[in-house]
């Protein structure tokens, strides 16, 4: 099943009044339960295709498909929607809200979901001790390390069980033994069958996935398959 | 559906919570204006409730008065003199009074109790004169029309000059002399008392004092034994209802008017419309005072608004991950319009605390009446949230606007 579907995605942007194209016509497909790594250069339009594919941005041009819902054709307004329930993002400097407790902050995709406050705690601590924190519950961000603060923001990004999991140079802060950790959580969240997409200019890193996709001057680079 | 409005309360609670010292700045403005607030409507309440009362224990506010015109060229011709037929002729006109006094006052009488002498106000009035002045006999009774047809030799006493004659002996029986004449005490007035809110002065505690030393008399004995030359320039009515008694002064002065020849020799007041003027100029100072709370809660919405401004402008990343997770712009929105309204609608209730603190302090300093209420703190609480609201607007629009791409880029 196509979980992500893009044709012929265009991307403009405007820096005063010159006008920049991002993306230059993206056909992709990916299937439900893969992991794919996009890679490609700074500049390449990989971070522009990344919003487009969280329902961040809107394409100028083209199609976009999610979980069969046709995105690209949704106002601003519904895609807030959107992001809440398909997908999970996990940002390299994590992104926690940092007044918050860890529990709190995995609590709040639930939360805007409407969901309530007893279910969300459940749901929350439940997520947390998945992925090993549950004895650090009521601690804010900058009491923890920097690959238990990535693990907090997995553990946000998947509470409410999204049909992909986003992720952007996820290890790009981390030490390379808290990296590691982190792209295992990655790896068994694949296999119990979750999609997961992450953005990375690390081969290293991109070897984790099933598939590499290669961005260079907003198109799909053919030519040079990794992995 | 956006997030409830208690999530909102809850992060915004949380939000003051972390930043005390700069909602506690931010809120600066609203405090002190809603202070202002406070002191100055309860200024106000204090002097009405002491007018009030005041004009209460004067008659109330259906009482109408034909007196001497002191703002009358005598020398233009005329006398503010109102004969006993005169005085009947009026009488008849308005039969829609409910009392009507009129009265001869001297200054220098004195009277006599066997080698005690007093010198005190007298009056010659109608038996009237104690609806009018809402006073009645505490001991005997007062003067009845009998006792105006008959010129009768009675007297009824003020509490002062009833002491200073018999003690603790009843006065009633007893004869006083006037004069020449020999009076019969028939009564003892009730003490006036009204404790003046202004604290005393010249006039001590009692700022009612001065009638306990008056005596009254028929007014026909006055006008036939006891000082034939002198004139009734005065003339207390009471009518049903303070509005009666506006129509009952407009009434009167074109009668009085003809009945002296066209020459304003009496002047016809009425406590209502003394009343309403003074309410009058109570609302000009009110309204000087609100406009200056006005400008500080101005001021003070103006910077929360730029304190919100700079406080998103800070928290645009937070803002980006809010959106990002799944938050709706009207979400973002709320929560800092909750947050606006939430810090200024606290600076309402320190308002209030500090006003009622200050009320303390000044109404026990500057020993005026000051009178705070419930309605009060409404008012005061309601602005605060109203300047919350109005200031909050911009900053939560520009919150909400916020794009969550260039959000996110934000360091």
């Amino acid at each position: 099943m196509e979980i992500i579907k893009t044709k012929g995605l265009i991307k403009d942007y405007y820096l005063g009044k010159v006008k920049v194209r991002a993306l230059d016509g993206i056909d992709l497909v990916i299937e439900a339960g893969e992991f794919v790594a996009i890679m490609g250069p700074s500049g390449s339009g990989k971070s522009t295709l990344m919003h487009i594919i969280g329902c961040l941005d809107r394409p100028s041009a083209g199609e976009y498909h999610l979980d069969g819902d046709l995105v690209s054709a949704l106002p601003k307004s519904a895609l807030a929607g959107i992001r809440n329930r398909k997908i999970g993002f996990v940002f390299q400097s994590f992104n926690l809200l940092p007044h918050l407790s860890i529990l709190k902050n995995v609590e709040l995709p639930l939360m805007y979901a409407g969901n309530s406050a007893r279910a969300r705690k459940q749901q929350a601590e439940r997520i947390l001790d998945s992925v090993g924190l549950s004895d650090r519950l009521k601690h804010k961000p900058n009491e923890l390390s920097g690959g238990q603060r990535q693990r907090v923001a997995i553990a946000r990004a998947i509470v409410n069980t999204p049909s992909i999991l986003l992720a952007d140079e996820p290890t790009g802060n981390l030490d390379s033994q808290a990296g590691g950790d982190i792209l295992e959580i990655f790896s068994e969240l694949h296999r119990a069958g979750n999609t997961v997409i992450m953005v990375t200019h690390d081969a290293a890193v991109a070897a984790r996935a099933d598939r590499v996709i290669n961005i260079r001057d907003g198109l799909i680079d053919y030519g040079d398959l990794a992995g | 559906m956006a997030i409830s409005l208690a999530e909102s309360l809850h992060i915004g609670v949380a939000d003051i919570a972390m930043r005390k010292v700069r909602s506690a700045i931010t809120v600066l403005g609203i405090v002190l204006g809603v202070m202002c607030i406070m002191v100055v409507l309860a200024i106000l309440a204090g002097m009405n409730q002491s007018t009030m009362q005041w004009m209460t224990e004067r008659g109330g506010l259906s009482k109408v008065e034909i007196g001497f015109n002191w703002n009358y060229d005598f020398r233009q011709g005329g006398e503010a003199k109102l004969s006993l037929s005169e005085l009947r002729t009026l009488q008849s006109l308005i039969p829609e009074a409910k009392a009507f006094n009129p009265n001869i006052s001297s200054w220098n009488t004195r009277l006599r109790y066997r080698n005690k002498h007093y010198g005190g106000h007298l009056f010659g009035v109608f038996p009237d004169m104690q609806v009018v002045e809402n006073w009645y006999p505490a001991k005997g009774r007062f003067i009845n029309d009998i006792d105006i047809r008959e010129n009768s030799n009675v007297i009824v006493l003020g509490s002062k000059v009833a002491d200073h004659f018999f003690g603790e002996r009843d006065p009633i029986g007893q004869s006083v002399m006037l004069g020449s004449q020999m009076m019969t005490v028939i009564g003892v007035l009730t003490e006036k008392y009204w404790e003046n809110p202004g604290g005393g002065g010249m006039w001590g505690k009692n700022a009612l004092d001065y009638m306990n030393h008056r005596s009254y008399i028929p007014l026909s004995t006055m006008l036939h034994k006891i000082s034939p030359g002198s004139k009734i320039d005065q003339v207390e009515i009471i009518a049903h209802s303070p509005e009666a008694a506006l129509e009952l002064q407009k009434k009167l002065e074109p009668i009085i008017l003809q009945m002296k020849g066209g020459k304003r020799v009496f002047r016809v007041s009425s406590a209502q419309e003394d009343m309403i003027q003074m309410q009058q100029s109570a609302k000009m100072f009110s309204a000087i005072f609100i406009m200056i709370a006005a400008i500080s809660l101005l001021v003070g919405g103006i910077v929360i608004m730029n304190i919100m401004l700079a406080s998103i402008k800070e928290r645009t990343r937070e803002i980006g991950v809010r959106l990002a997770i799944g938050a709706r712009r009207l979400d973002i929105f709320v929560q800092f319009m909750v947050q606006t309204v939430l810090i200024t609608a606290l600076g309402g209730v320190f308002g209030i605390v500090l006003g009622y603190a200050i009320l303390d302090l000044v109404s026990g300093y500057l020993d005026m009446p000051m009178v705070a209420n419930v309605n009060m703190i409404f008012t005061a609480l309601s602005v605060s949230v109203g300047i919350g609201m109005i200031f909050g607007i911009a900053p939560a629009i520009k919150a909400g606007n916020l794009d969550p791409v260039i959000a996110l880029r934000e360091e």
